[in-house]
């Protein structure tokens, strides 16, 4: 007798591919159980023929049934069934009128088919006791599955009575099993809901499920907040009879929720600060501008009504005090007005658009000539790719950086300036700008950037030491970096970058 | 001899107010500049109220507003003269030291007729002053009712 392979169907009657039909040898196990079948029926014809013969009647029935029930328990239902056949023509052949022959005569054939319909019934009892087994313990396996997992379970009755405790629930609780079932859930986990637990319970049966949070209580009195889902089981005529909750710890989450929270608020704070001393600031550069310029002003028109009226009688070192006085005049309201410029780098609002960085080099370098008149300069200039920042920033940096090229090659016959981009760069465009001007001390190129810091002796070279700081703070608006290279009599290079990528 | 028409001048400097008319005395321009020292002053004269009640009532040829002044600041004086139908027409320069943005915005969106900043340096500041007055008094053609010195003198 062959055996086949169980076919399994899917709900949607998909055949699973481990379970294609696949005729089978019949393999040793099977072998073995039939033969043990036609064994045990053997030894149930002997002992019943050895009764026989000792004069007790009426055992070979149940023998052979119980010879069929053993087999059927243990070797299953192909083997039962043969020794239905087996036992059956044994009982014919030697219990049954007439004796030693397989025809059975019309008297004895209810005894006989009494005895095969039995038969098959106990083989049929078996079989559904083996279903069921294997059906337990399936459902005890998922069961212990759904106590090993980490999520907190646990069913409550209709009366809040618990009546299932998994092992999440132990260790989110602190409580074993044993402590918790058969007691109130509510009253156990001193459950605190913003929401009435009458309302929830309402929810719940109108929609059969329920989410939300709660407070609870663990077994040593510390506070957990759950994340806690219920879904409501009905019995077979619909009525509700337990509710499988499910919570989840969302203490640390709510903790740091409110951390970022606090944090936030604190920003908020550093926010407005912020802005109230951006203002401060504003007001304090308004009224540099209009307040300090004006003075100044007033000493230079005075002085210079002064010395159109005075000047004839005044000596030649008199005369020098008076320019003196206006110079410096000059030179404070160039540095206000420097200074001014600068802050007003910080406070401005960037406007980025994309341009031609090509077209504003030329542009700007065309705005130096003023400055470059009787001089000899060989510009060189490289090719540029468009960039997205500030245009009229970038333009005041540009023109920083040229007009400190101009003027520290003032002292060469032959000035060398050139301009051009780095390459090899993804991120950003890097532009230098190089000059064979007197250059600086790298030791000292800390300080090129800084607000009014000068390397260079006023009379050498005129300026107010804002310049390079103006440079570096509208990079650093863009978000990219400044530097410079050089040495002192070999002309400085000064590079900046502006990150290539658009903001978003 | 050019025709010279009046300037309202608004400045609380008494400093600038020196320098200004010195600036316009060299080109003989400071025969027709009434000096007002805040912006109510100034907003009293061009309402000929308190101790302007008497005068006649020609609008000024031209104004020079300070922005930073006391009580009513020049914002608020060229704001209430720009909405002002009579007025509305009074060319308004603002002479200021500040050449903050916000300023030149706020001015030009109120509608100020031109703002110059007051050079730090002296000629360049009589320079500003004397094309100021020459261009406003002397050679623009100012709108109907305001008042030319002929008329007065």
């Amino acid at each position: 007798m062959s055996s086949r392979r169980i076919v399994r169907f899917s709900s949607s009657s998909r055949i699973v591919t481990e379970g294609m039909w696949r005729p089978e040898l019949p393999s040793r196990r099977a072998l073995l159980k039939y033969g043990l079948t036609v064994v045990v029926v053997c030894m149930g014809l002997a002992v019943a023929l050895l009764l026989e013969r000792y004069n007790f009647t009426g055992v070979a029935d149940p023998l052979f049934l119980f010879a069929i029930a053993l087999t059927v328990w243990f070797a299953g239902p192909g083997p039962g069934l043969l020794a239905v056949v087996l036992s059956a023509m044994a009982l014919n052949y030697f219990f049954i009128e007439p004796i030693y022959s397989l025809a059975v005569r019309p008297a004895e054939f209810p005894h006989f088919v009494i005895f095969i319909v039995f038969a098959l019934l106990i083989s049929r009892f078996v079989k559904s006791r083996d279903e069921l087994t294997k059906e337990v313990a399936e459902r005890t396996q998922q069961a212990s599955l759904l106590g090993l997992t980490h999520d907190s379970i646990f069913v409550r009755d209709m009366s809040d009575v618990i009546t299932y405790w998994n092992r999440g629930a132990q260790e989110l609780y602190g409580l074993r099993p044993e402590e918790a079932l058969g007691k109130h859930a509510d009253r156990l986990l001193q459950t605190v809901s913003s929401m009435p637990l009458d309302e929830i319970r309402a929810e719940l049966l109108r929609t059969g499920r329920w989410e939300g949070e709660l407070d609870n209580k663990r077994a040593d009195g510390t506070p957990v907040a759950v994340s806690s889902r219920w879904s409501l089981q009905r019995d077979a005529r619909g009525r509700p009879v337990a509710i499988l909750c499910t919570n989840n710890d969302i203490t640390d989450r709510k903790r740091r929720d409110r951390d970022i929270r606090t944090l936030n608020e604190n920003l908020e704070k550093r926010t407005s600060q912020l802005q109230a001393s951006n203002q401060e600031l504003e007001a304090f550069a308004y009224s540099v501008s209009h307040d300090l310029r004006a003075p100044l002003r007033h000493m230079v028109g005075y002085t210079e009504l002064l010395q159109k009226g005075a000047s004839s009688g005044l000596d030649q070192k008199n005369r020098r005090y008076m320019t003196m006085i206006l110079e410096s005049a000059k030179r404070m309201g160039d540095l206000i007005d420097d200074l001014l410029a600068f802050s007003r780098i910080g406070r401005a609002e960037a406007r980025k658009t994309l341009f031609s960085l090509e077209q504003l080099v030329t542009d700007t370098v065309r705005e130096t000539q003023p400055e470059t008149v009787g001089r000899n300069i060989a510009w060189t200039l490289g090719t540029f790719p468009d960039v997205y920042a500030d245009r009229s920033m970038l333009r005041v940096a540009l023109m920083n950086l040229l007009l400190n090229a101009v003027k520290f090659t003032r002292t060469r016959e032959h000035a060398e300036i050139e301009m051009g981009c780095v390459d090899g760069k993804d991120d950003e465009t890097v532009v230098f700008i190089r000059d064979n001007g007197v250059g600086f001390d790298m030791k000292y190129s800390n300080k090129l950037f800084g607000v009014f810091q000068r390397l260079h002796q006023t009379e050498a070279f005129e300026g107010t030491g804002i310049g390079l700081a103006t440079v570096q703070r509208i990079i650093h608006r863009h978000g990219g970096r400044v530097w410079a290279e050089g040495a002192v009599g070999t002309g400085a290079t000064f590079y900046f970058s502006v990150p290539r990528r658009m903001e978003i | 001899m050019p025709i010279f028409r009046r300037i309202l001048m608004v400045e609380d400097d008494p400093n600038d107010v020196e320098l200004t008319l010195t600036a316009l005395a060299e080109y003989n321009l400071t025969n027709e500049v009434v000096v007002t020292r805040d912006g109510e002053e100034a907003l009293d004269y061009l309402y000929c109220r308190g101790a302007f009640a008497t005068r006649t009532t020609d609008n000024p040829a031209v104004m020079l507003l300070d922005l930073k002044l006391p009580k009513v600041d020049g914002l608020e004086v060229l704001q209430q003269v720009k909405s002002d139908a009579n007025l509305r027409m009074i060319p308004v320069v603002v002479l200021t030291s500040s050449h903050e943005e916000r300023d030149l915005i706020a001015s030009y969106k109120l509608g100020v007729n031109a703002y110059v900043v007051k050079p730090v340096d002296f000629h360049e500041f009589v320079n500003a002053i004397k094309e100021l007055g020459i261009f406003w008094a002397v050679i623009n053609e100012p709108p109907p009712g305001s008042m030319r010195s002929k008329d007065v003198t």
